[in-house]
């Protein structure tokens, strides 16, 4: 409880966190997270968030923000709580049962936990692409349409079938099937259903999307497809990326958030991380002594 | 080096040719498995064939039937009581003395009068009432003979020799002279298919039982599979985990395990004597079948919405589905074809199942064939037991038709099973 409150002064004191700037920090786990964790009017902001599955504790007081229109990066070795993480910031979390989330995560300064927000809103606000490609077992068409038609976003057919037209377009897709989009989703191959999962999150105009290690299924060609993809979208979206490819990581984000074991240890400038490293845990991870 | 490589080569060559046997021989295994399953299956129905098929045919005689005012007693035949006081019986008595005219005495007479069915007099009446100009007139009709003289006609010829039984010399003779002049001959037994039961086997047909099993189950399912799959759906998707419906899960295990006639005396003791719903009934039959089906619709349910990815969940969870939007537009239409299986299975078990419908009254005799969900009835597996009870010979050869008409229900619905599945199934 202490502990809290003396975090609670150092955030409000962002001054505070560069005080190690010199020198490299060699603490195990850092009290606060080195670097620049809190931006100025942030589009979500996380404060001391801890998240349990029951009796095991996954995140250890996490503070961060996410910028408006900002692409941040997750990286840190396996099993160190960045899905964990980023489930909780839309609330994916709420279906496995033994999970519990606590402290103050805001979306435009309201609370995502708070009884009166609805998870089911929440979630077209903050869409999610995940790992594996997951396309429904529809038509390509359906896929797409389908948050649109749930969210009651077109009362035309016409309205819909734009939608669905901007949204693959958006995703880089609707060249490579509009001639097809009575087919199944799950016919495409591994890249081309990912790009069709991504024009389904945006498909409902999220303001926040989150990808959870998007390209970990697929080859180079593709992978570059969705790189180009994420620099295309960070124009009208906020994006939190979890990639264990680095030189992804330096290519698409505007910083870089560092977990090790569920502690936050350093978010910083995506440059800054990858040339200069303020954390000794971080330095070891980008330079492969670990993860 | 090489030594040691070569004798490495050998060690591996030679433990390859060791797996390869024990692998043929596990096939071996397997092969004879399925062979002993294929036998046992074969042997099953070439027994119940070769014993049943002779019942889809029925012994008839020709006679030249009078429809005769004075013997009928019938002079309107718009008149519906004198028509069902009619001597029709009486009708076919004459014509059989008019065909076998050298018959006298009392004791002989009445064995003749024994070769023609009882029921014969219906069909007459039938014919009459519909066709009412007949009054009067004569026709050439073929009738069903009895069952005494089916049994013998049938097993003339067969290897085992004739089958004598109750036919006495005289009936021997008058079937020759039948046969001589090709009055009498096996027909297709529309009978089995149309009548209920009966006392007389030439009359006795099935149609009864498949009319009390179909009303039985359309009970059962239309009850047991959305209760099952709601049941299921909402343990699987919504229920917390908690102790108490730990405590669900190995209590419906359980109740997958109870013996049938435990269902039987609890649907007696709760629908019909608490509830008063009336006994021997397609409906509480399929009550306490719904009783006994449910378990195992809720566990292949579960199964079935198990099997469905999560990752399918995730993405419309991911998309802003609520939870129930989540169940109803993408894993119930996946687990679908896993629960309809499921479904189809638990069908079929009731459909054969005895036990708990003879403890709610469901083993009556009736003859009526029931026309809805509260007229008295049997079921098919019930008609069999009964038959095979039955000690006339001519009901060895209907309980093994009926049994064929139960494997034939049973066939057609797995199929269904199986089509259904591989209709509906979509792959992700
Ligand atoms: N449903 C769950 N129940 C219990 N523990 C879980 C659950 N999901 C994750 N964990 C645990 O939480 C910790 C963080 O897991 P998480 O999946 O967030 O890691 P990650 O950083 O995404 O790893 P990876 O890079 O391999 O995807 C791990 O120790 C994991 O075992
Ligand atoms: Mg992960």
């Amino acid at each position: 409880m202490v502990n809290r409150m003396v975090m609670n002064v150092a955030i409000d004191m962002p001054a505070g966190l560069m005080e190690t700037e010199n020198e490299k920090n060699t603490s195990v786990y850092p009290e606060v997270s080195v670097g620049v964790p809190l931006v100025a009017s942030p589009k979500m902001s996380m404060r001391n968030v801890d998240v349990f599955y029951g009796e095991k504790q996954a995140i250890y007081n996490v503070n961060v923000d996410i910028g408006q229109n900002e692409v941040i990066a997750m990286i840190g070795p396996s099993g160190c709580g960045k899905s964990t993480f980023l489930r909780s910031i839309n609330r994916m979390n709420d279906t496995v049962d033994s999970c519990k989330v606590t402290g103050q995560l805001t979306l435009d300064g309201e609370d995502i936990y708070a009884a009166k927000m609805d998870p089911v809103a929440l979630r077209a606000r903050v869409g999610m692409v995940f790992q594996k490609p997951n396309p429904f077992p529809k038509t390509i068409y359906d896929n797409v349409a389908y948050g649109p038609r749930l969210h009651g976003l077109a009362s035309r057919r016409a309205e819909l079938d734009e939608i669905v037209e901007t949204s693959l377009t958006r995703a880089g897709l609707w060249t490579e099937v509009k001639d097809r989009l009575d087919q199944p989703g799950t016919g495409l191959s591994g890249g081309q259903q990912q790009r069709l999962c991504i024009a389904r999150a945006i498909a409902i105009s999220p303001e926040v999307i989150l990808m959870d290690e998007p390209c970990s299924a697929l080859d180079p060609i593709a992978t570059a497809k969705i790189e180009e993809l994420i620099a295309e979208l960070s124009k009208n979206y906020t994006i939190a990326i979890v990639t264990h490819s680095m030189q992804q990581a330096a290519r698409v984000s505007h910083r870089t958030a560092y977990f090790h074991l569920g502690h936050l240890v350093e978010v910083n400038e995506t440059e800054k991380v990858f040339t200069a490293p303020e954390h000794q845990l971080t330095e070891a991870y980008i330079t492969g002594r670990f993860g | 080096m090489t030594d040691l490589n070569q004798s490495r080569t050998e060690q591996i060559q030679r433990s390859l040719a060791k797996r390869y046997r024990a692998e043929k021989r596990f096939r071996l295994y397997g092969t004879m498995a399925i062979a002993f399953g294929l036998l046992c299956v074969v042997l099953l129905f070439s027994d119940i064939i070769s014993k049943g098929y002779r019942a889809f045919q029925q012994t008839y005689v020709q006679l030249e039937i009078t429809y005769d005012a004075n013997v009928l007693g019938v002079t309107d035949v718009g008149d519906s009581q004198q028509v069902a006081l009619g001597d029709f019986q009486g009708i076919v008595k004459k014509a059989l003395k008019a065909r076998f005219t050298e018959v006298a005495g009392r004791k002989a007479k009445r064995d003749l009068y024994g070769l023609i069915s009882n029921g014969a007099g219906y069909t007459l009446r039938d014919r009459l009432v519909a066709n009412p100009e007949l009054l009067n007139q004569t026709e050439t009709l073929w009738l069903v003979a009895d069952d005494d003289i089916d049994t013998y006609y049938k097993s003339i010829g067969s290897k085992a020799g004739a089958f004598i039984g109750r036919t006495s010399e005289g009936r021997q003779n008058w079937v020759a002279q039948l046969v001589e002049s090709g009055d009498i001959e096996l027909r297709f037994n529309r009978n089995f298919f149309t009548h209920g039961d009966s006392r007389e086997p030439e009359l006795a047909g099935i149609r009864g039982a498949a009319m009390g099993s179909l009303f039985t189950l359309v009970v059962t399912i239309m009850l047991s599979f959305p209760i099952g799959v709601a049941a299921a759906i909402y343990l699987e998707e919504f229920a917390p985990r908690n102790r108490w419906t730990d405590l669900i899960e190995v209590n419906i295990n359980n109740l997958a395990a109870v013996p049938s006639i435990i269902f039987g005396l609890l649907g007696l003791a709760i629908f019909i004597n608490f509830f008063h719903v009336p006994r021997s009934v397609p409906l509480v039959g399929g009550l306490v079948l719904t009783l006994m089906t449910l378990p195992t619709i809720i566990i292949s349910s579960r199964a079935a919405i198990k099997a469905v990815p999560p990752s399918i969940r995730d993405a419309a969870i991911g998309v802003g589905a609520s939870p129930m939007q989540v169940v109803l537009h993408h894993v119930l239409p996946l687990a679908m074809p896993g629960m309809l299986t499921g479904a189809i299975i638990g069908m079929a078990q009731a459909l054969g199942e005895t036990a708990p419908l003879l403890m709610i009254g469901m083993v009556a005799f009736i003859v009526d064939v029931p026309g809805g969900f509260t007229d008295p009835s049997t079921v098919l597996p019930v008609q069999i037991f009964l038959w095979a009870d039955s000690p006339e010979r001519a009901f060895v050869e209907k309980t093994s038709a009926a049994i064929m008409v139960l494997l034939t229900f049973l066939i057609v619905m797995n199929t269904l099973a199986v089509v259904l599945r591989k209709r509906l199934e979509r792959r992700w």
